[in-house]
C-alpha cells in the first residue's frame, strides 16, 4: 500500500464522486418523500393489479404482499434502476483508471516509473476507490434521511434497517468494483473496459428482472448480482443478509485477485 | 558490477520484432547514447529496463537486479523520462512534485524548486497550460529531483529549445561526474555527440555498434572530397575500391574511405589534383553510414561504388536488412 497512490486515486475520484453523490443524495431525497406518499394514497387500488404488483416485484426483486404499507413501498428507493446506475456507473469509472485508463492516456509510464509494485498501486487504488464508494453510498443515506424527513413520523424508515441495506449495498459495490478492477486489469482502453462493466451489470439486472416475471429465467438467478442484494426482506423483517453479503464480498475478492494476478504479470505499452 | 546490463535480450510482439539479441553493459558513472531511428527498439529496450515489458528471452538487470522482477527497488534508484510523456492534467509542478515525493517517501520540494530555477519553470503551472516543451521540463525535473543513480531519458531534448537543451546537458555532465549513470535514447546525432562518451546504435532490433565515440568514427573511416585538377584528362574512370563515393561530379568526388590513408595517396599519387581534403566523419555522417544501409544505401552504392562499413579492428559491422513492415520501436 502506498499512501502517495491513495491520495493522488482519492483526488483523481473526486469530482466523479461529488457529481454522482450529489446525484445520488437528490434522488434518494426524492425517492425518500415521494415513495411512501405515493404509496400511501394508491398503493392498496394498485397493488390490486396483478400487473403492477408484477412489476413492483420485478423491481425490487422480491415477493410482495399486496397489502404491502407504505413505508416498505419506500425500499423501492434502493433498487429504483437509476440509483442502481449511479451506483454502477461510479463503480465502472472508478475501478477502471488503474491500469485502463492509465495505460489509455499513457501516464502509465510516469506511474510506473516510481518505486511502486504493480500489486501494491492496484491495492492503494483499491483503497481509494472503495472509501469513494463509501462517501456515495453515505450521500444516498444522506439525501434519504433528508428526504425523509418531510414524511410523517408512521412513514419514516427504521433507519437501523437502513443501514443494513446500506452495507448490502456497500456489498454489491465491492462485487461490481472486482469486475471492474478485472475487465480494467487487461484492457489497454478504458471505454472499453467501462463498456463491458455496464454490459455484464445490465445484463445481471435484466437476468433478476426477468427471473422474477419469467419462470424459466429463475434458473439462471443466481447469476445476477441482484440476487444477493434484497432490500425489501432487510426492511420487512430486520434481519441481516448474511448469505448475500458473504457471496457479494467473494464474487468482489474473487474478480479483484484475478484482476491483480493479471496486472502483475501483463505487459504495458502505450503505443 | 555495470550499473545496466542487457544480457542477450529479446522481445517479441507476437510475430513483430521488438528487440533481438541485444546484448549491452553500462558502466557506472558513464554517459551513454542510445541511438536509433524510430522503429528501431529503442523504447522497447527502455520499456524492459523499466519493467514495463517483459523479456521474451534473455536478461535486463540495473544496479545487478533483475529489471522484470525487482522494479520497485531498482526504481527508488533511478529517473526516468519517457519517451511521449503523459502527465496528469490536474497537477502543476508544486503538486506533482507533492505527489512524486510521497510516492517516493521523500521532500521533493527543495531540490525540485532549485531544479525548476535551474529549468526557467514555473511550478505554479497546471499541466494542463502547459506548452509541450514545458511538460517535457516539468518530467525531467520530477525524473532528476530525488537525485538519483540512474538516469534513463527517452529523447528528452524534442521538444526543449536550444538554451535548455544545453542547460540538460550542463546538467547530466554534472550528474555523471558525481558518479550518475545517464541512458540517453536519442536520435539527434549532434546532442549525442557532444554529450555521451560512449554510444550504442541499433538498428531494426539489433545493435549495430557499442563503442566510444572515438571508435565509432575511425569505424566509419575518413571523409575525403577530391577535387580534379584540371589536366590530366580528368578524374580515372572509377575510384579504388576502399573509396566509396557519394557524391561523383566531373570535377569534385566525396566519399567515404575505409582503412588507412596510405592507400589512397598511393592511389592519387601522379594522377592531377586540384585540392584534397581528409578528415573524420561527424556523426551525421556516421549516423548515415549505420542507418541509410538498408535498400536506399545499397541502391546508390551500386550506382558508383559500394564500400562496407567496418569497425577499428577491420572486421564489417553486422549486415543490414530492409525494414519491415509492422516492425515497432
Amino acid at each position: 500500500m502506498n499512501r502517495g497512490i491513495v491520495l493522488k486515486s482519492a483526488r483523481e475520484l473526486l469530482p466523479a464522486t461529488l457529481l454522482l453523490g450529489a446525484a445520488m443524495a437528490i434522488l434518494q431525497a426524492i425517492l425518500a418523500y415521494v415513495l411512501p406518499t405515493f404509496a400511501q394514497q394508491i398503493v392498496g387500488n394498485i397493488m390490486q393489479i396483478r400487473f403492477a404488483q408484477t412489476f413492483i416485484e420485478a423491481l425490487i426483486g422480491a415477493k410482495v404482499a399486496p397489502d404491502m404499507d407504505a413505508a416498505t413501498f419506500g425500499t423501492i428507493a434502493w433498487t429504483h434502476p437509476v440509483a442502481l446506475a449511479l451506483l454502477w456507473a461510479h463503480a465502472a469509472i472508478a475501478t477502471t483508471r488503474v491500469p485502463a485508463g492509465e495505460v489509455d492516456r499513457g501516464t502509465i509510464d510516469v506511474l510506473f516509473g516510481l518505486p511502486v509494485s504493480r500489486v501494491g498501486a492496484y491495492a492503494s487504488d483499491t483503497l481509494a476507490w472503495g472509501a469513494a464508494g463509501t462517501v456515495l453510498i453515505a450521500a444516498a443515506l444522506a439525501g434519504h434521511f433528508i428526504g425523509s424527513r418531510w414524511l410523517p413520523e408512521g412513514l419514516r424508515p427504521d433507519w437501523a434497517r437502513v443501514v443494513i441495506v446500506l452495507v448490502n449495498m456497500l456489498a454489491m459495490y465491492l462485487a461490481v468494483g472486482g469486475l471492474g478492477a478485472l475487465c480494467s486489469s487487461f484492457s489497454d482502453r478504458r471505454g472499453w473496459a467501462i463498456g463491458l462493466i455496464f454490459a455484464l451489470v445490465v445484463t445481471s439486472f435484466l437476468v433478476n428482472y426477468l427471473a422474477q416475471l419469467w419462470e424459466p429465467a429463475r434458473r439462471f438467478e443466481y447469476l445476477s448480482v441482484l440476487r444477493y442484494y434484497r432490500p425489501l426482506l432487510t426492511m420487512r423483517d430486520g434481519a441481516w443478509p448474511l448469505g448475500g453479503i458473504a457471496v457479494l464480498l467473494a464474487i468482489g475478492a474473487a474478480f479483484w485477485a484475478a484482476g491483480a494476478a493479471i496486472f502483475a504479470r501483463r505487459d504495458l505499452t502505450t503505443t | 558490477m555495470p550499473a545496466i546490463e542487457l544480457e542477450n535480450l529479446t522481445r517479441r510482439y507476437g510475430a513483430r520484432r521488438g528487440v533481438e539479441g541485444v546484448s549491452l553493459r553500462v558502466p557506472a558513472g558513464m554517459l551513454f547514447g542510445f541511438l536509433g531511428p524510430n522503429g528501431a527498439g529503442k523504447t522497447t529496450t527502455i520499456r524492459v529496463l523499466l519493467g514495463l515489458l517483459s523479456p521474451t528471452a534473455g536478461a535486463a538487470r540495473v544496479l545487478g537486479y533483475d529489471c522484470w522482477r525487482d522494479g520497485p527497488r531498482i526504481k527508488r534508484e533511478l529517473g526516468y523520462l519517457p519517451g511521449d510523456l503523459r502527465l496528469y492534467p490536474w497537477l502543476n509542478g508544486l503538486s506533482a512534485l507533492r505527489m512524486v515525493g510521497r510516492i517516493r517517501g521523500l521532500d521533493l520540494l527543495p531540490a525540485g524548486r532549485a531544479l525548476a530555477e535551474e529549468f526557467a519553470l514555473d511550478l505554479r503551472v497546471k499541466v494542463r497550460a502547459m506548452s509541450r516543451g514545458t511538460r517535457q521540463k516539468l518530467g525531467l525535473l520530477l525524473a532528476m529531483a530525488h537525485n538519483p543513480r540512474i538516469l534513463i531519458l527517452d529523447e528528452p531534448t524534442a521538444s526543449l529549445d536550444p538554451l535548455m537543451q544545453r542547460t540538460l546537458h550542463a546538467r547530466l555532465r554534472r550528474m555523471a561526474a558525481a558518479g550518475a549513470t545517464v541512458f540517453f535514447s536519442s536520435h539527434t546525432l549532434s546532442e549525442v555527440e557532444e554529450l555521451c562518451q560512449r554510444v550504442a546504435i541499433v538498428r531494426e532490433g539489433r545493435i549495430v555498434a557499442d563503442e566510444t565515440l572515438e571508435e565509432l568514427r575511425r569505424s566509419a573511416g575518413h571523409e575525403v572530397t577530391i577535387r580534379w585538377g584540371p589536366g590530366g584528362g580528368g578524374p580515372p574512370p572509377e575510384p579504388p575500391p576502399f573509396l566509396g563515393l557519394d557524391r561523383r561530379e566531373p570535377r569534385e568526388w566525396h566519399g567515404l574511405l575505409t582503412g588507412p590513408v596510405a592507400p589512397l595517396l598511393e592511389w592519387l599519387r601522379g594522377r592531377d589534383i586540384a585540392d584534397l581534403t581528409i578528415g573524420r566523419p561527424d556523426l551525421e555522417t556516421l549516423f548515415r553510414t549505420f542507418y541509410e544501409g538498408g535498400e536506399e544505401r545499397h541502391g546508390r552504392a551500386d550506382a558508383v561504388s559500394g564500400t562496407p562499413v567496418f569497425r577499428a579492428d577491420g572486421t564489417p559491422v553486422a549486415p543490414v536488412a530492409p525494414a519491415r513492415e509492422g516492425d515497432i520501436a
